[in-house]
């Protein structure tokens, strides 16, 4: 029992980063019907920025807070000069771009940060270790029923139910995330009723950025460093999540994040035989065919999501 | 085929190799608080080898049959026993470019260059100048063979200090068939002692299996009743060379294996899962063997599990590949009291600096204005300096300096390098000692004094 | 815009021209090798990576199903390779036919629910089957025939000391390679020897390639592709059975993706997921790129683009060191620490979707067209025109 709740919690720590990153792909899709492949390199890009004011001494939130503002623009930038023209042409060309935003910006993080796996001292870091957002000492502890429950992975679980409420309110309880809703659902219409649609898009995209970058610097205070490869197999589990949840729902994706992570957990501990460490990414994999091919739409989307 | 745009491969693989690389220059020897049952023994052989390592000196072993190498079977015998004069151009491939491998190993070809600087001005080889040529394969073992073709089109005449275990392996046909001289490969796999086989390839790092069993024998000795061990280690070839080996010998030595958990040389999550489940074994003893920052996470779910499992206090036994100072330092008090193991000095040590040799490295390194990479610069140094040795012996011998001459000082070897740790002798001795150096201390890591106390004697148990 | 000439398909002009260009590419072919050393290293590369892009090429530029998992296809070749020569010893020749039928059959059970999911889902499954492959390599439960994460040849086993190297004589392996009696390469143990050899290799198997790829893109299929590709539910209409189609070219398209992975593992002489990058997803994202930018759905396409690829990427390997960069390139690349390729490759895809979608091979065409144009025979003068033989030189 104490096995199966470590691994609950364990499970969800990972899932709430999951669920970051399907959130941004989700207000994407929402808005444009476009899957974002850059949305992991956009929050890695943003993530080493938040790393680079960590070394400029500012402490972890605030870094976090500008971090979150520099992915907005880049996501915003993203979406105005380069996807919006091509969106235009065909879905394959924004594809091909977002796969250049991709490697792009992974190029970009290696080339100001010299993809060193660890911040060396000897490189004029001050800072030893990616700072996590929450106390991660050896014996930051609770003990829930003989448990002990780790304080970092509880804030993380918390913050994330705390953004998913704040982005619920944004969409159904302001202007603003009503005029959202009314570009996902049908965006000419909108344009008809006088909703700006191109500063809607925008945000979007912005947003969507701004919410992964917090899933990066979560992973990378998780994993104590930032690297250049610290998003490719999230930003698998995060597709895995939104598509599991429904592309356009955002409580599906918390949803679905939530639950990859614990089944993933869950499947490498007890099925140790057969899934064990090496096939963890398989059960993201099978998620995304299995829910492609049987239910496109998701748990909690809604039947639309065929478009494309 | 494909170039550059592979971080996320090359991250975990620099990780392995920088470590592997420059695990050894890290720890220290000489520790004034060493424990008091180990202070005698130190003393006296930090004093003898004060004198052996006060000068580089070549000793030829003067063995009754010494092992000579056939060049009937090379395409051109007599390319392997043409007289070498004037310049000899030693090739490499190692990792320049790439993101993390280049971060990572940029110091030791520093390190190795520096070396074969100081031979040419120390008039090492008389009137033989050394040349470095040193290509870039991005640790991808699909451009080693291209790279090596192009170094020996070149005229590159041996080759030594090749990074990675595959990137080895895939030019060691290549360099045997044509009796090249593959020198001090980069890394610790057992496959490097194939007299047989590969008479020209011959490896630089104490063999990963040495290094598993002298844990295997000091976990012994810690608990003579039998330990209970719990295993990690990253599921590639690495990971596996270590735990057969330990596998191996582990009965013999009183030991059961009640855990055994793997971590993906490329995941990035932490290790929370499988550090949960040894934690539900309850063992004795956690031996691992994680690659680069896999390194500072594990220590850290260890100290987790430890604070989430009062009363359950395992010794952690970590492979020398993680015991650089910088990873132990990112890991601070989760790295407190673990055991480790190495062959060479430290250079952050001021204790060492009393060895003249280590004095001499460290202030040439200075002249050069690198002073601040001389701790990871260590191990290319050290590689460059077994290379050169073997150079100056075959340089001494009967027939000169030849590829074949070379190679056979290679394999009739006994040096002491200018970094080694006391005691340390670097020998190889045909088919019956094909590997360089199998002798390591086993070390302590106090982590407020950033320092490693020597843990007995060093372990010669597997030098042959 | 009229075009300065005019050739007509078939004519002697056509002829000369098309002897002239035939020459000249055989020329380079047969010059490269004398070349040696970083020429003919780079060439093998840019001629493995066009292989795997042309592959690529006849699902994504023709069929438009978009693959980000081919390297998983390459994989299977070179895993063929290394599994048949090293665990049973079998000649890597054979291993060509068998890694093509193996990744052909992975293609075709792939292409059942690829065929159900369309754009950009199936760019996210092939995503992440190309990251799942590797893993599946390192799988405990297949480690009997991948050898798990240690990769061929295994070191803790027998095998280690013999990898599967063509030319190691002792082993009694091939150390010459005879044509009906002539020795074409001399002592294959020689390094130039054997440099020749892989570019051989290389070359048929991107020829080989080429001409499966010329020959599917022509036929009946592939004219129902690109009307699948333009117009599913037209397509359909009009008779093409788009689950056979598509199966039958994913197959084709896997298959000859898995040859280049033979020729990678015949050169670097053992497989791991560790050792050969192409064969993991960042492999993959290579072969699109270099798709991409060479022109989707056209046969040259990848071609180009690969050799460009490769050849920029190795010019400007150096470049992470300041000192290596040309003068005058200096203050625009000095402050990157890492080689700039890939972020220019980067750049240059963004900027050809906005300025020519159709890649460097469409806008080639699109230019050389206003210099000279072939056209088309007029359809009522063929029985009047000379009777040339129908081969062509390509």
């Amino acid at each position: 029992m104490e096995v199966f709740l470590q691994r609950l919690v364990d499970g969800l720590s990972y899932g709430s980063v999951y669920a970051l990153i399907a959130l941004g792909l989700v207000i994407i899709y929402r808005g444009t019907g476009h899957l974002n492949f850059a949305q992991g390199e956009m929050a890695l890009f943003a993530t080493y920025c938040v790393y680079q004011f960590g070394e400029w001494g500012i402490p972890v939130w605030i870094a976090l807070f500008l971090g979150m503002g520099v992915g907005f623009v880049v996501g915003a930038v993203s979406e105005v000069a380069l996807v919006r023209p091509v969106s235009k042409k065909s879905p394959f060309a924004v594809f091909v771009v977002t796969l250049g935003l991709f490697t792009f910006l992974n190029w970009l993080d290696g080339a100001i940060w010299g993809g060193q796996q660890l911040p060396s001292s000897a490189m004029g870091s001050t800072q030893l270790r990616f700072p996590s957002l929450f106390p991660a000492e050896a014996d930051a502890l609770w003990n829930v029923f003989g448990v002990a429950i780790r304080q970092e992975r509880v804030g993380i679980l918390a913050m994330v139910l705390v953004i998913s409420g704040l982005l619920y309110l944004l969409f159904n309880r302001t202007k603003f995330g009503l005029a959202m809703r009314a570009v996902a659902s049908n965006t000419e219409s909108a344009k008809l009723v006088g909703i700006r649609t191109n500063v809607v898009l925008m945000v979007s995209w912005g947003l969507a950025a701004a919410i992964g970058t917090v899933g990066g610097v979560v992973m990378a205070g998780l994993n104590s460093n930032v690297n250049l490869g610290l998003m490719f197999t999230v930003f698998i589990y995060g597709s895995a999540a939104a598509t599991l949840g429904g592309f356009d729902s955002p409580g599906g994706a918390v949803a679905g994040g939530l639950i990859i992570g614990v089944v993933e957990n869950m499947a490498a501990g007890y099925a140790q035989e057969w899934i064990g460490q090496e096939m963890k990414l398989a059960v993201a994999f099978l998620v995304i065919l299995g829910v492609l091919l049987v239910r496109p739409s998701g748990l909690f989307g809604t039947a639309k999501v065929e478009r494309v | 085929m494909m170039k550059r745009t592979r971080a996320l491969t090359a991250l975990m693989a620099a990780g392995a190799l920088f470590v592997a690389a420059c695990g050894g220059d890290d720890s220290s020897s000489t520790d004034e608080s060493a424990v008091e049952t180990t202070a005698a023994t130190e003393e006296t052989t930090a004093e003898t080898t004060a004198e052996t390592t006060a000068e580089t000196t070549v000793e030829t072993t003067p063995a009754a049959t010494e092992w000579a190498v056939d060049t009937s079977l090379c395409v051109d015998p007599a390319a392997a026993d043409a007289p070498i004069e004037g310049t000899l151009k030693i090739g490499s491939a190692m990792p320049l470019t790439g993101g993390a491998a280049a971060a990572a190993f940029a110091p030791v070809k520093d390190g190795f260059e520096a070396y074969v600087q100081y031979a040419n001005e120390q008039g090492l080889l008389g009137d033989v100048t050394l040349e470095v040529a040193i290509e870039d394969d991005q640790y991808n073992a699909e451009l080693t063979p291209g790279a090596v073709n192009k170094l020996i089109d070149d005229g590159a005449t041996i080759f030594g200090g090749i990074i990675g275990s595959p990137n080895n392996a895939a030019v060691r046909d290549t360099l045997n068939d044509n009796c090249i001289p593959q020198l001090a490969a980069l890394t610790g796999s057992p496959a490097w002692g194939d007299v047989e086989n590969y008479p020209w390839t011959t490896g630089q790092l104490a063999p990963y299996t040495v290094e598993s069993k002298v844990y295997a024998q000091k976990i012994a000795e810690l608990y003579p009743d039998g330990a209970n061990v719990a295993l990690f280690h990253v599921n590639n070839e690495f990971g596996q060379v270590y735990v057969d080996a330990f596998n191996e010998i582990a009965a013999d030595y009183g030991i059961t294996i009640v855990a055994d958990e793997t971590i993906e040389a490329t995941d990035q999550n932490p290790p929370t899962a499988q550090i949960s489940n040894i934690a539900a074994a309850q063992p004795d003893v956690i031996m691992a063997v994680p690659l680069g920052a896999q390194c500072i996470s594990f220590l850290t779910e260890v100290a987790n599990a430890k604070a989430a499992n009062a009363g359950w206090e395992p010794a952690t036994f970590l492979t020398n590949t993680c015991a650089s100072s910088l990873i132990l330092t990112l890991a601070g008090e989760a790295a407190n009291g673990l055991y480790t193991s190495n062959n060479l000095v430290d250079i952050n040590d001021p204790a060492s600096l009393e060895i003249p040799s280590v004095k001499t490295y460290v202030d040439y390194m200075a002249s050069l204005d690198k002073s601040e990479i001389a701790t990871t610069a260590g191990a290319g140094w050290n590689t460059a300096e077994t290379i050169v040795a073997i150079l100056v012996q075959a340089q001494a011998s009967e027939a000169g300096l030849t590829r074949a001459s070379i190679i056979n000082a290679a394999r009739n070897f006994s040096y002491t390098p200018m970094l080694a740790a006391p005691g340390v002798t670097f020998k190889m001795a045909g088919a019956e000692d094909p590997f360089l150096a199998e002798s390591l201390v086993v070390r302590q890591y106090d982590a407020a004094a950033a320092t490693f106390t020597d843990i007995g004697e060093l372990v010669t148990e597997w030098e042959s | 815009m009229n075009p300065l000439f005019t050739i007509r398909q078939g004519s002697t002009a056509n002829w000369v021209l098309r002897i002239v260009v035939s020459l000249a590419v055989v020329f380079v072919l047969l010059w490269v090798p004398r070349q040696g050393g970083g020429l003919i290293t780079t060439t093998i590369e840019a001629l493995t990576l066009m292989s795997a892009a042309m592959a690529l090429n006849l699902v994504l530029g023709y069929a438009g199903q978009i693959s980000i998992g081919h390297s998983a296809f390459l994989g299977v070749g070179a895993y063929t390779t290394g599994i048949m020569v090293s665990r049973w010893d079998l000649s890597p020749w054979l291993t060509f036919p068998v890694a093509f039928v193996i990744a052909f059959v992975v293609g075709v059970i792939v292409s059942f629910p690829a065929s159900r999911i369309k754009g950009v889902y199936l760019a996210l499954v092939t995503l992440a089957l190309g990251l799942v492959f590797p893993y599946l390599l390192t799988w405990k439960k297949l480690a009997w025939l991948t050898g798990g994460g240690a990769g061929l040849p295994n070191s803790d086993s027998e095998l280690a000391t013999t990898g599967f190297d063509i030319g190691l004589a002792q082993k009694g392996k091939m150390q010459y390679f005879e044509i009906f009696g002539w020795d074409a390469f001399g002592d294959l143990r020689k390094p130039e020897a054997k440099a020749a050899f892989w570019y051989w290799i290389a070359l048929v198997v991107a020829v080989v390639v080429y001409l499966v790829c010329r020959g599917v893109v022509k036929s009946r299929v592939g004219r129902s592709l690109v009307a699948i590709r333009d117009n599913e539910t037209a397509a359909a209409v009009m008779g093409v059975n788009l689950v056979r189609t598509k199966a039958l070219v994913f197959g084709v398209s896997a298959g000859l993706c898995a040859l280049p992975g033979c020729v990678i593992a015949i050169k670097t002489g053992g497989v791991s997921p560790e050792g050969i990058l192409s064969l993991t997803v960042r492999g993959a994202i290579t072969f699109l790129i270099v798709m991409v930018i060479g022109g989707a759905g056209s046969l040259w396409g990848p071609v180009i683009g690969a050799l460009l690829y490769t050849f920029v990427t190795d010019k400007t390997g150096e470049w992470a060191n300041d000192s290596a960069i040309p003068g005058v390139l200096r203050p625009l690349f000095a402050w990157a620490q890492i080689p700039p390729a890939d972020g220019m490759f980067a750049i240059l895809l963004i900027v050809l979707m906005f300025v020519a979608p159709h890649g460097l091979a469409g806008t080639w065409r699109q230019y050389s067209q206003r210099v000279v144009r072939i056209v088309p025979r007029p359809a009522g003068a063929v029985g009047a025109a000379p009777a040339a033989p129908p081969s062509d030189p390509h």
